[in-house]
């Protein structure tokens, strides 16, 4: 069963046709003013030129603004406004800082938004349990920031890290290039407190290290908004370690390196990261940021040892030896601090620079087993010639997690197609060699479509149920991750079927 | 390849199309965004902003009051301009939006009475002299605080921001020796506000580079460089005052531009792309005025023999515009620490916006004064004995909101600083 889930006809106009004459959209004037009692005026977004500045989040391929956008404060005024919306019928999306790239927080039959950015506090910061409490629209840097002075940082590290929120980590069970050997979010959320769609406040884990029972905690993280909204989080700080060794290793080609990449692994050492650049990439890192990546290099790998000083000088030359072995047409070890900072800031910055290519790109993120890197690509460079479209490759090479940026424009119809399509085929082949359909930006509704291909029926069937021991309902960020029925409508035509 | 609109049919040119296409919608800019901060909705971030703009251009949404007010409450900080990984420009797509803005939205009448008064005074000093002057008067009387309590509230919060005026008359703290003739030369651009104001940190800033080994050349009289034109919307005389300086800091031959107050020394930076659209002659010049614009913390470091000690701790807060238009962040910095006994803390966001921005604290006082409540927070947790910064805007928005606390934090510009701590030591 295929759903047309990612037709660009799906691509909504937001109806200025329903607007008020005074500029505000047509929403019941008796359910403003009960949220606004919650939230106060200024946590409430309801006027048309403010609403379409939500319509879309990282994933800019589909549009649909909310009717009504609501900004709790804190837990409490999440539960209440969820209790309001409960009682009305009325289903929502929740948002963090929208920077998701496979449009999780695009409401689909969810009039309303509800938007963590003002439940950023951090709550404590727990140096002897090495733990911290934060509000779920803390931004994921700051916490962070927070734990510096502790000695302490807060390992998952997204590329977007200055601006996404913990909840949308959470949402999206985010990694980063610490991933490889710190694990994704999932690994680092002790608990959870989460307000669930009738407004119920639940607390889910905990502080201590191991609890009895189901993992209710791991049931919510990935969940994308599906089941609540969380509100805050305990999470697990990591003490900083105390050196690191940052090479800047050079290849001919995808190949070469890949078999460098494979070698690090076999070899026992766990680097901190393992990043792969391509061409493309570097040239645009280059460009914008002028931090004396190779030019003519076919691919560049970013390989992070840390630990205690004293043992990464022999894992560095067990490196440096293995990447040469691989062909390495050049190793560089960052000499400072400083330098080990711009190669990470260029690495993290990589789709920004890309962005300066092409008006627009759609990020993929696919899995393979980590010896088909080269394959992957392989077939990412046919996909790329048969559509027309250049797709740069920027990824988690320890993970074998693929992120192929693809360039379109969106003024040119058959580009954006051409991308979507683009875009499946890639995900395809991903699941034909063993893959996933993400390694960390989700489901979506950007790869709903996708999702028959990796799961059966009874499998969608059995996730759909664990969603309803939490939202029975489906109040919350409706028609995403599964393809149900209701979701395959083509929404051509605006799509405010629930009436407020 | 198909080829696409270079517009949208319905559309309005209000910015160069392309550029917005730029903005690949990432959200990387929310919290370096100032107004994000504090109001945490989008409409007040970069990427909002820059999304209102493509749907007005696209013909997608009227350019109402709500589409206008959050343009307005952009401080044109650029802080968006450092976290962009996309190269977006934002700075020359905000001036072109708010120059279609002034032309073709009506504005409420006080609003319009506030913004052409500004606009009437601040870029002409001897109209702002004139304004003042009864103040000094009453200053002296030692009646400022009881005038301030008469006056309703608007303009109550206007006289708050004023610095003591005895304190804006001060020359130079320190002497001077004579250049060599071999000496590169300075222009000090004595901007508009900053001249009448600012004159201390002008006379320092002019006495401490001839100390560092400069020879500083006076131009006949200061035009303002029209970077407050351009903020807010009057691109045609913005271009004007540029020309004129143009013409007047070429024909003054300095090997180097700068400015005590970065907003301007970042306009004049700029001139090279605002006048590239003149004759042939002008727009070169642009470009080579352009170029030799630095800031005085890059002139002096390494340069100024430096004060023998000076204990305190002090705090480094930066301008937008030389951080994020001039990317000065280091050199400042470097002095400071250069000097020995002196302790620098960083504080907490220090290249967010104190609200002040040009006359934004006179148009958008609400989220200037909550803007500068964060600054003020974060300056006190350092504990400093100073807070040391290098544009004479944030001096008096930063002052006046520590005033109003009751701190002893001592806020000074950077010239006026060196120029104490090189005077205290040589005693
Ligand atoms: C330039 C760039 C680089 C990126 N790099 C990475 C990367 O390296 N690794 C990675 O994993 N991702 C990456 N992403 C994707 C994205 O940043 C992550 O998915 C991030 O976790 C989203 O956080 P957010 O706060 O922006 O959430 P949003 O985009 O606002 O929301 C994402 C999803 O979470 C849900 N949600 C948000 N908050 C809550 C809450 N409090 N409770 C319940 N549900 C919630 C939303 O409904 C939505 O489904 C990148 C994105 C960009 C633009
Ligand atoms: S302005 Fe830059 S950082 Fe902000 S959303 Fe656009 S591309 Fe991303
Ligand atoms: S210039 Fe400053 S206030 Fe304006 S959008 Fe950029 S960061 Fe925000």
């Amino acid at each position: 069963m295929r759903h047309d889930m990612q037709s660009p006809r799906r691509m909504i106009e937001s109806s200025f046709m329903d607007a008020g004459a005074d500029g505000s959209a047509q929403v019941d004037k008796e359910l403003i003013a009960a949220l606004g009692k919650i939230v106060g005026d200024g946590g409430l977004v309801s006027r048309l030129s403010e609403l379409k500045v939500y319509e879309c989040d990282g994933w800019t391929i589909e549009k649909s603004a909310p009717d009504l956008i609501v900004m709790p404060r804190s837990t409490e005024q999440t539960s209440a406004v969820l209790r309001t919306l409960w009682d009305r019928g009325i289903a929502f999306v929740p948002r963090g800082a929208g920077t998701g790239l496979s449009g999780g927080a695009l409401p689909v039959n969810a009039p309303v938004m509800i938007c963590t950015s003002r439940m950023n506090r951090i709550i404590a910061v727990d140096s002897a349990d090495r733990r911290a409490v934060v509000e779920s629209g803390v931004v994921n840097l700051r916490v962070s920031d927070a734990a510096r002075e502790h000695g302490l940082f807060y390992a998952p590290d997204p590329s977007s890290q200055q601006a996404c929120t913990i909840g949308g980590n959470i949402a999206e069970n985010s990694g980063g290039p610490h991933t490889l050997k710190y694990g994704v979010t999932t690994n680092h959320v002790l608990g959870i407190t989460l307000v669930l769609p009738d407004g119920e406040i639940v607390e889910l884990g905990g502080a201590a290290e191991e609890l009895c029972g189901y993992d209710l905690v791991g049931a919510v993280v990935g969940a994308e908004g599906t089941v609540g909204i969380v509100t805050r989080a305990i999470l697990r700080l990591i003490r900083t370690p105390q050196a690191h060794r940052t090479f800047l290793v050079t290849f001919e080609d995808v190949e070469s390196a890949t078999r460098a990449v494979s070698a690090i692994i076999a070899s026992g050492i766990v680097p901190g990261a393992i990043e792969m650049m391509d061409q493309l990439i570097v040239h645009a890192v280059e460009d914008a940021f002028h931090v004396g990546l190779p030019a003519s290099a076919g691919a560049v790998l970013i390989v992070e040892l840390d630990g205690l000083a004293a043992a990464l000088d022999d894992q560095a030359r067990t490196i440096a030896a293995i990447a040469r072995g691989a062909g390495a047409t050049e190793v560089r070890l960052a000499a400072s601090d400083a330098e080990r900072g711009a190669l990470w800031k260029a690495r993290k910055r990589a789709f920004g620079a890309v962005g300066r290519l092409a008006p627009n790109y759609a990020t993929q993120d696919g899995v393979v087993p980590r010896t088909r890197l080269p394959d992957i690509l392989r077939v990412i460079n046919e996909v790329s010639g048969k559509y027309q479209l250049a797709i740069g490759n920027v990824f988690h090479a320890g993970d074998g997690n693929i992120h192929p940026i693809i360039l379109y424009d969106e003024r040119i119809p058959e580009q954006v197609r051409g991308a979507i399509d683009a875009g499946r085929e890639i995900l395809a082949a991903c699941v034909a060699m063993g893959g996933s359909l993400t390694g960390e930006h989700g489901i979506g509704v950007e790869k709903q479509g996708e999702m028959p291909l990796l799961f059966s029926p009874g499998d969608l069937i059995a996730m759909a149920e664990l969603r309803h021991v939490f939202d029975p309902a489906e109040r919350s960020n409706p028609n995403k991750i599964i393809p149900s029925a209701g979701s395959c409508v083509e929404v051509a035509a605006p799509h405010r079927q629930v009436p407020i | 390849m198909a080829s696409r609109p270079a517009h949208s049919i319905w559309g309005r040119k209000i910015v160069e199309y392309d550029l917005l296409f730029d903005c690949v919608h990432c959200g990387l800019c929310l919290e370096a965004c100032p107004t994000y901060a504090i109001s945490r909705a989008e409409m007040d971030s970069p990427r909002g902003r820059i999304y209102l703009m493509k749907a007005l251009a696209e013909g997608r949404l009227d350019l109402d009051s709500d589409a206008v007010r959050h343009l307005d409450a952009c401080l044109g900080c650029r802080g968006c301009e450092t976290a962009c990984p996309s190269g977006v420009h934002y700075g020359r797509l905000i001036e072109d939006t708010r120059s279609y803005i002034e032309g073709n939205y009506r504005r409420e009448t006080p609003d319009l009475l506030r913004r052409g008064l500004i606009s009437a005074i601040f870029p002409y000093p001897a109209r702002l002299r004139i304004l003042i002057s009864p103040l000094r008067l009453i200053e002296r009387a030692g009646l400022r605080p009881l005038l301030n309590r008469m006056m309703p509230r608007s303009i109550r919060s206007w006289l708050e921001l004023l610095p003591p005026l005895a304190s804006t008359q001060t020359s130079a703290s320190i002497s001077s020796p004579a250049p060599s003739s071999s000496a590169q030369t300075v222009v000090v651009h004595h901007g508009c506000v900053a001249q009448v104001l600012a004159r201390s940190e002008i006379a320092n800033a002019e006495a401490l580079l001839a100390r560092a080994g400069y020879r500083v050349i006076h131009l006949d009289r200061t035009i303002c460089c029209g970077a407050l034109d351009l903020h807010s919307g009057n691109r045609a005389r913005a271009l004007d005052f540029a020309r004129a300086n143009v013409r007047a800091l070429a024909a003054s031959g300095a090997n180097a531009i700068v400015s005590t107050a970065s907003g301007c020394s970042t306009a004049i930076a700029e001139y090279g792309m605002l006048l590239k659209d003149d004759d042939h002659e002008l727009s070169e010049k642009a470009r080579l005025v352009a170029s030799r614009v630095t800031d005085l913390s890059n002139l002096l470091l390494k340069r100024l023999p430096m004060p023998r000690s000076f204990s305190c701790t002090v705090t480094y807060h930066d301008a937008c515009h030389l951080a994020h238009g001039l990317g000065v962040r280091d050199a400042p910095r470097e002095l400071l620490r250069s000097i020995p006994g002196l302790k620098l803390v960083e504080m907490v966001d220090a290249d967010m916006c104190c609200g002040s921005a040009g006359s934004y604290n006179l148009t958008e006082p609400e989220m200037a004064n909550a803007l500068a409540r964060r600054k003020a927070d974060s300056t006190i947790a350092t504990r400093a004995d100073y807070v040391v910064l290098a544009n004479p805007g944030c001096e008096f928005q930063i002052a006046s909101e520590l005033r109003r606390r009751g701190s002893n934090i001592r806020v000074m510009h950077l010239a006026d600083f060196l120029a104490m701590a090189i005077r205290t030591s040589d005693e």
